[in-house]
């Protein structure tokens, strides 16, 4: 029974600090997302699949199942604990539910690693998609700058490319003397054209406007940013859910741990006090 | 001998600051055009000759032109040069805008600074 006590005021304790002590544990693996610089040109909706697939091979990632599992197992405990109360002596329920708080205990401590690991893959997530965005806004000012030129060197391969049909029939004798990169661009540009009609015809070019319009691409990448907030903010509200729960655990506790001391003072009661000489007469009478 | 220090130490800094250069598409461009354009102008050789000359040069020049133009490098911080090269296309791409006007190298690039024949027959010999 003392060994329950003891337990009991640890459980309490713990519990009553829980709520400060949990947020700063994060000693749950780590993640940091090995996806290749060419990766962020894709549309935001592939980029995020591949960032799953990437958390999927991290060590966090295997911790989170881990420790998923592991609460799986803590609410079936509990739920075979609860089973067992009905039909028990005084004495067995108090056990019973000495290991019921033990694994509730546990389950908050499993708990509340999860929500940090998981506020770790989505804040990993979060700062991933804002150095996106941070590059997508550099490089829209980078873009600003150089409108001019760039608008200028499209004009001229729009010239050149309608031109080159006009060489290619030129029956002058300027160009029947044909220069090694002459043929050789001929050859790599009907290879160019083909690829470039493969790619306008591909149904997920087709499907895909965001690739064609970096402000849309923009606002993606913010829309992802945004949601992640959101899903932060829920497990900011779980945290909370948690902290309650250690507190709940904390009084049942304090509740058991009573009861304990009420039922051993009920047997102290039920044994005669020798020290009193009045309870030791009836050794003297008889 | 401290002047003679100080000039030396001078000249030293300078070349310093100097950096090899590499010649680019557009820098081969624009030494295949000047050549060109020195044929064009060259007054002491036949029309026959120089219709040869710019004739042999055309090919290569058209090479260089489609280099350029094609270019993806280009890009990357663009110099003044480059940009003015982009800005005046007509200037700069002689072959290509030849063949857009259908007119001879000469016309179109005389054309371009706006030396036509009715320009040139409006003006008068006057005395200021």
């Amino acid at each position: 029974m003392d060994k329950v006590k003891l337990n009991l005021l640890i459980i309490v304790i713990s519990s009553l600090f829980y709520s400060k002590i949990s947020i700063a544990n994060s000693t749950s693996g780590e993640w940091k997302p090995q996806i290749i610089e060419k990766m962020y040109i894709l549309p935001p909706k592939q980029l995020n699949k591949v960032l799953n697939n990437d958390f999927n091979s991290s060590i966090l990632a295997l911790n989170l199942q881990n420790t998923d599992s592991k609460i799986k197992s803590k609410i079936k405990k509990i739920n075979d604990l609860k089973i067992m109360l009905p039909d028990l002596s005084q004495e067995d329920k108090m056990e019973i539910n000495h290991q019921i708080i033990v694994n509730k205990r546990d389950y908050i401590k499993e708990m509340n690693d999860l929500l940090n690991m998981k506020k770790q893959k989505l804040n990993t997530k979060k700062n991933f998609f804002i150095r996106i965005e941070k590059k997508l806004k550099n490089k829209k000012i980078v873009n600003k700058n150089f409108s001019k030129f760039e608008e200028d060197k499209k004009n001229a391969i729009k010239r050149s490319k309608s031109l080159d049909f006009k060489i290619l029939e030129d029956t002058s004798s300027d160009f029947t003397k044909k220069s090694k990169y002459f043929e050789q661009y001929q050859s790599n540009n009907k290879a160019i054209k083909k690829l470039e009609l493969a790619i306008k015809n591909h149904p997920m070019n087709k499907q895909n406007i965001l690739v064609k319009n970096p402000q849309n691409k923009l606002e993606a990448v913010q829309n992802f940013i945004q949601s992640i907030d959101a899903e932060i903010a829920v497990l900011d509200m779980k945290e909370q859910i948690i902290s309650y729960m250690a507190k709940i655990v904390a009084l049942d506790a304090m509740s058991l741990a009573e009861s304990i001391t009420l039922v051993d003072n009920s047997n102290e009661n039920d044994m005669k006090n020798y020290n009193d000489p009045i309870n030791a007469i009836e050794f003297f009478t008889n | 001998m401290s002047k003679q220090f100080k000039i030396i130490s001078t000249i030293l800094l300078g070349l310093s600051f100097i950096q090899p250069t590499n010649a680019g598409p557009i820098d081969n461009l624009e030494r295949e055009r000047s050549r060109v354009l020195s044929h064009i102008l060259n007054k002491d050789i036949s029309i026959l000759e120089r219709n040869q000359l710019v004739k042999k040069s055309k090919m290569k020049l058209l090479d260089l032109e489609r280099m350029v133009i094609n270019d993806r490098d280009i890009s990357n911080n663009p110099d003044y040069h480059t940009r003015k090269a982009f800005d005046n296309f007509d200037l700069t791409f002689l072959v290509h805008t030849s063949l857009e006007k259908e007119k001879s190298i000469s016309i179109t690039w005389l054309e371009s600074l706006g030396l036509t024949t009715n320009n040139l027959m409006s003006t008068r010999v006057s005395r200021k």
